[in-house]
């Protein structure tokens, strides 16, 4: 239960990327795997690993995909970024 | 053949059909599932035995022996049917006693006879025949039993002993060792306390088999596996009780070396223990086969000497007579002692024998029954079980027609509104669609169930999307300036693409579905598989061809016939794109919503996924939910208090109806509980279901497989037809809607069921029907658009296909609300389900997966290029809509088009003289490759807009090589006109 309820709110979190410069790595699609790895490991990890069950998957179970999600997103939007400054910095 | 011949090749075609399809109808009968007639359906899942592993071969002879089974109960029509690699699905109508057809059908009936006193096992794991300590003496098979506990414990013990008769090749005990009680979690979550020193499952084959009735499928803390080795076996002794229901007399440890095997035997009967010593007694005799009747001579000759042997001078014969027992399925039946006197040289079997003790004429008529059908090759674990009173299925078929009914005639409605003229045909292929469908279920035949019964309803919603589809084609194609019979064969020409892509996706679905899906299931998808085939037939053959030989009359002369109302009203003008951040912002809220409440409240499971056993009953006297309980409470091995007990408020049920949900029980138990409220209050109808720990498993594992299945086929499909950035944005809005139907469920409360899962497959389907119609506008106007933006074009197919995707969705929700309101329960919960996916499809197709594709495409180079030269031209800013200035070249190219077949020597509409388009094309046809000119045209022919002008080499991806130029006819081999 705590699976389907980090996958949700990482997409839910992944809708507001539209509101950002498409910079992110594979653009809108890139942030989307960000957002829902970023969420799954995040909640993943800090449940010691564990994916916590039916009867122990709770409101803040929820929540604990939001920052997992803005990391994933983040680190999509700064692979991106670099890559293109790289690809506009001239020819040493 | 021309197109008027081939029109009413077509007309006599779907007439003969529908003539065969009456006959059909009136001649066959309508094969009804078992919620539909009410009756008792058994689901059993395959073990391994020694002798078999599951296997094809060995379900099928399972199966074989099953129906043999059944045969003897005289039931009529009834269905056994392999589900799955290791399931068997046994319905059977009208039987409403669960308890003895589960008796009577599932029973492995592994029968053994075993020279008692060489056998039986004493402390030190050795046999000791002339200790009556051990064998029992003349109380032999209920005197000196161990407990349960002991008894494995000490065949845990004993080394292991290779032997070619041994029935098994060791078994595993699950146990608390302990001093303390120990509770372990149930597979539905439900705790259960195990005394000290007590056996808590098995005997398993495997290890793992003991932990299928717990939580997560692990070995429960304070608990310990023994194996018991090969060679040495567990027997139940006798069951206790008048009628032999009661619980076993003690547990005894064997020498697992029979000397005879149930097939030994032969023509097993019920008879009574007649004769001068006979009882009167219920028993079974049988014959032997010829190895048999010298094994058993042998056998009791052998005993019969030991026997004599034992007697001590001055004792009674009848102390030191030996005994053989006979065990069926690991428990005693009876044991019988050889009387030496009578038989020194032991039984000459010619005569056959007799095995007698403790029977009813049921349970000797029943045990000869399955001696003559023989034993299950393999060990069969009832998983579900489920009755449904004949009054409650037969409530559940009108109330299924009544939707059906009701939903066509809504569509039907709404089709003669929009359309017409046009309605008017569709709601006849709707007709005809509806006989052929209802012909070829009776025809293959398809066992129509409830979910089947939705499955058909649904359809009538497939069959007129796909009339939509192509009625607004034609329409657009006649607000584009052609004439209503050009429209026509334009419009099935362009639109027939998308039908066939959104279709073809439905029945892989359906395909999938079942394939995976649980028996109930099944039938809904065959239905829709079956329905989507056939609705093609007469929603495109069939009306193309009628308004094919209607295209000269003054039925359809008119436009406004069509629906077709003021040139260019209908488009519309909204920027979808540059809007659809705020639809994206709306979704993730309503998704963030659904994941808060998912994390607060969960899903409630229904049984299917839990596991127990659920009756609903409707009483004929009032009750309160504590009488219910207090009735429930006094059937052996329930406790009330453990019983979930609610009041419903059903129109199905009546006042007086209540849900009980309790863990799992056995059919014996189900069947008292019903029975109980019947003596107390008198039940009108009852429906029960019985769902053991690994039906839920595999059920949830069936629905994961065929999800991941579907999506990877569905990409395959829109990579292929489309591009493959096209199925990303298809997956990423078929998630979404999955998981908004997720949230809501959770947010409402409503039970998840394999009806709900078979809905959430359909959803995908559907969800995909309305994206492949904007989709394949926006493949058709990439070309045609070479200078506009990706999003500029996204736009544009958005605001013509709009009114199409309303329609379509509005078209499939109407017999899914039907369903909902006039339904009943069940196909209220299903169609709960497929109206939340329908909306979230419709929403998603438009404002989620277009979107995606468009941010995605537009990342391409060329894209880039263009999007900054209409900025470039536009002062900065990208017009939602591709619009040519003055000075500027077409935003359309005109593409080339595939040249018919047939030529045009006449105008499309006589009376509205020859367009200029057309002239030009009788022109051509009649100068062959000539180019045509109307030398009375003022205008120059502009010069044609150059489509790859943005375009950098490595952008051109041309999905499909250009085809090299047909060589010229050769007239003289054409028709002669």
């Amino acid at each position: 239960m705590a699976m389907l309820a980090w996958i949700m709110m990482g997409l839910a979190v992944w809708h507001f990327t539209v509101f950002l410069p498409d910079h992110e790595w594979g653009g809108i699609v890139g942030a989307f795997l960000g957002a829902l790895f970023g969420a799954v490991i995040f909640g993943f990890a800090i449940n010691g690993f564990t994916v916590p069950g039916e009867s122990t998957t709770h409101l803040l179970t929820a929540l604990e995909a939001i920052p997992g999600a803005l990391l994933g997103i983040g680190l999509m939007y700064f692979i991106g970024v670099r890559q293109e400054r790289n690809a506009e910095a001239p020819p040493a | 053949m021309n197109n008027h011949r081939r029109n009413l090749f077509v007309l006599a075609l779907v007439f003969g059909l529908l003539l065969a399809s009456l006959a059909v109808i009136f001649t066959q009968p309508t094969k009804l599932g078992l919620d539909l007639k009410g009756g008792t359906s058994l689901v059993y899942q395959a073990k391994p035995t020694k002798q078999s592993k599951v296997t094809g071969d060995s379900i099928n002879r399972a199966i074989e022996i099953m129906r043999a089974r059944v045969d003897t109960l005289g039931v009529s029509e009834p269905e056994i049917l392999r589900s799955g690699a290791d399931q068997i699905v046994v319905n059977l109508p009208a039987v409403q006693n669960a308890a003895e057809a589960e008796k009577q059908v599932g029973t492995v009936a592994q029968l053994h006879f075993y020279d008692w006193e060489t056998n039986v096992l004493g402390p030190n794991c050795k046999p000791d025949a002339s200790n009556s300590a051990v064998t029992g003496g003349p109380n032999a098979g209920s005197a000196a039993a161990l407990t349960h506990y002991n008894a494995v414990k000490l065949a845990a013990s004993c080394p292991p002993k290779v032997s070619a008769n041994a029935t098994t090749s060791g078994s595993y005990y699950l146990v608390n060792s302990g001093t303390k009680p120990v509770t372990v979690t149930l597979a539905s979550g439900k705790p259960k306390v195990y005394l000290p020193r007590s056996v808590i499952a098995g005997p398993e084959d495997t290890e793992a088999g003991l932990y299928t009735g717990f939580k997560a499928d692990t070995q429960p803390a304070g608990t310990s596996v023994v194996k018991v080795p090969e060679g040495t076996i567990v027997v139940a002794g006798q069951a206790s009780g008048k009628n032999g229901n009661g619980p076993p007399l003690g547990y005894f440890v064997l020498n697992d070396d029979p000397a005879l095997k149930g097939t030994d035997i032969t023509d097993p009967k019920q008879g009574f223990s007649n004769g001068a010593t006979g009882s009167g007694e219920p028993n079974v005799t049988f014959s032997f086969t010829d190895k048999g009747q010298s094994i058993w001579q042998k056998t009791t000759r052998a005993i019969a000497q030991r026997g004599q042997e034992q007697q001590l001078p001055g004792t009674q014969a009848s102390d030191a007579f030996q005994h053989f027992a006979i065990v069926l399925d690991n428990q005693l039946i009876s044991v019988p002692h050889i009387d030496f006197t009578e038989n020194p040289d032991g039984i000459d079997g010619s005569n056959g024998s007799e095995i007698s003790g403790g029977f009813t004429i049921e349970s000797a008529q029943r045990l000869a029954n399955l001696l003559q059908t023989g034993a299950l090759p393999i060990k069969l674990e009832l998983i579900s079980n489920s009755q449904v009173s004949a009054t409650l299925g037969k409530q559940a078929l009108h109330q299924g027609i009544i939707a059906g009914i009701i939903g066509f005639a809504l569509v039907a409605i709404f089709l003669l509104i929009f359309y017409r003229v046009l309605g008017v045909i569709a709601v006849g292929a709707l007709l005809i669609y509806t006989v052929y469908l209802f012909a070829l279920l009776k025809l293959i035949p398809i066992t129509l169930t409830l979910p089947g019964i939705a499955g058909l309803v649904l359809t009538i919603g497939v069959a007129a999307d796909a009339n939509i589809v192509i009625f607004e084609r034609v329409k657009e194609e006649i607000r584009n300036g052609r004439s209503v019979r050009a429209g026509i064969a334009t419009g099935y020409k362009k639109g027939i693409a998308a039908i066939i892509d959104a279709n073809v996706v439905t029945i892989m679905v359906a395909f999938i579905l079942f394939i995976l899906a649980t028996a109930g299931v099944k039938g809904f998808a065959f239905t829709l598989g079956v329905g989507t085939l056939t609705s093609l037939f007469t929603a495109v053959v069939a009306t193309q061809a009628v308004l094919g030989t209607l295209g000269d009359s003054r039925i359809i002369s008119s436009p406004s016939a069509l629906g077709v109302t003021k040139t260019d009203k209908q488009r519309w003008r909204f920027d979808f794109m540059g809007y659809s951040k705020y639809f994206f912002a709306f979704s993730g809220v309503i998704l963030a919503i659904g994941a808060l409440s998912i994390g607060a409240n969960g899903l409630n499971f229904g049984i299917d996924f839990k596991s127990g056993t659920q009756v609903k009953v409707a009483l004929a006297q009032p009750a309160t939910v504590q009488q219910v309980r207090d009735v429930v409470g006094t059937v052996a091995g329930i406790n009330g208090a453990d019983a979930k007990i609610q009041s419903e408020q059903s129109k199905d049920l009546g006042a007086n109806a209540f849900s009980i949900q309790t863990p799992t029980l056995t059919p014996t138990q189900s069947t008292a509980v019903t029975k109980s409220l019947t003596a107390k209050f008198g039940v009108k109808q009852s429906n029960t279901t019985t769902i053991g720990p690994t039906f839920g498993q595999t059920v949830a594992r069936g629905a994961i497989i065929a999800i991941i299945a579907s999506l990877l086929v569905i990409s395959a499909y829109i990579a292929l037809r489309f591009e493959w950035k096209y199925a990303v944005p298809v997956l990423i809005a078929l998630m979404h809607d999955l998981l908004i139907t997720a949230g809501v469920y959770s947010l409402t409360g409503f039970e998840v069921t394999t009806s709900t899962v078979a809905a959430l497959l359909t959803i995908l389907g559907f969800s995909l029907y309305d994206t492949i119609i904007v989709f394949d506008r926006v493949r058709e106007n990439v070309p045609r658009m070479p200078r506009a933006g990706f999003a500029q074009i996204v736009n544009r197919s958005m605001s013509e296909v709009f009114t199409r995707s309303l329609a379509t969705s509005a078209c499939t929700s109407i017999p899914i609300l039907a369903l909902l309101i006039f339904g009943g329960q069940t196909l209220r919960d299903f169609a709960f389900a497929l109206l939340v996916g329908v909306i979230s499809g419709a929403y998603s197709s438009i404002f989620i997966a277009s979107p995606v594709l468009t941010r995605w495409k537009e990342r391409e180079p060329m894209y880039v290029r263009r999007t900054a030269r209409i900025a470039e031209a536009h002062g900065g800013v990208v017009p939602a809509f591709a619009e040519a200035r003055e000075g500027e070249a077409p935003v359309d190219v005109p593409l080339p088009e595939r040249k018919a077949r047939t030529r045009l020597t006449s105008p499309d509409d006589p009376d509205r003289g020859v367009s200029k388009a057309e002239f030009d094309a009788m022109v051509a046809d009649l100068h062959g490759d000539a180019p045509a000119v109307a030398t009375d045209d003022p205008e120059p022919p502009k010069p044609k807009p150059d489509s790859s002008a943005d375009a950098l080499p490595e952008d051109v991806v041309m999905k499909d090589q250009p085809k090299k130029p047909k060589t010229p006819r050769n007239r003289k081999h054409g028709r002669s006109r």
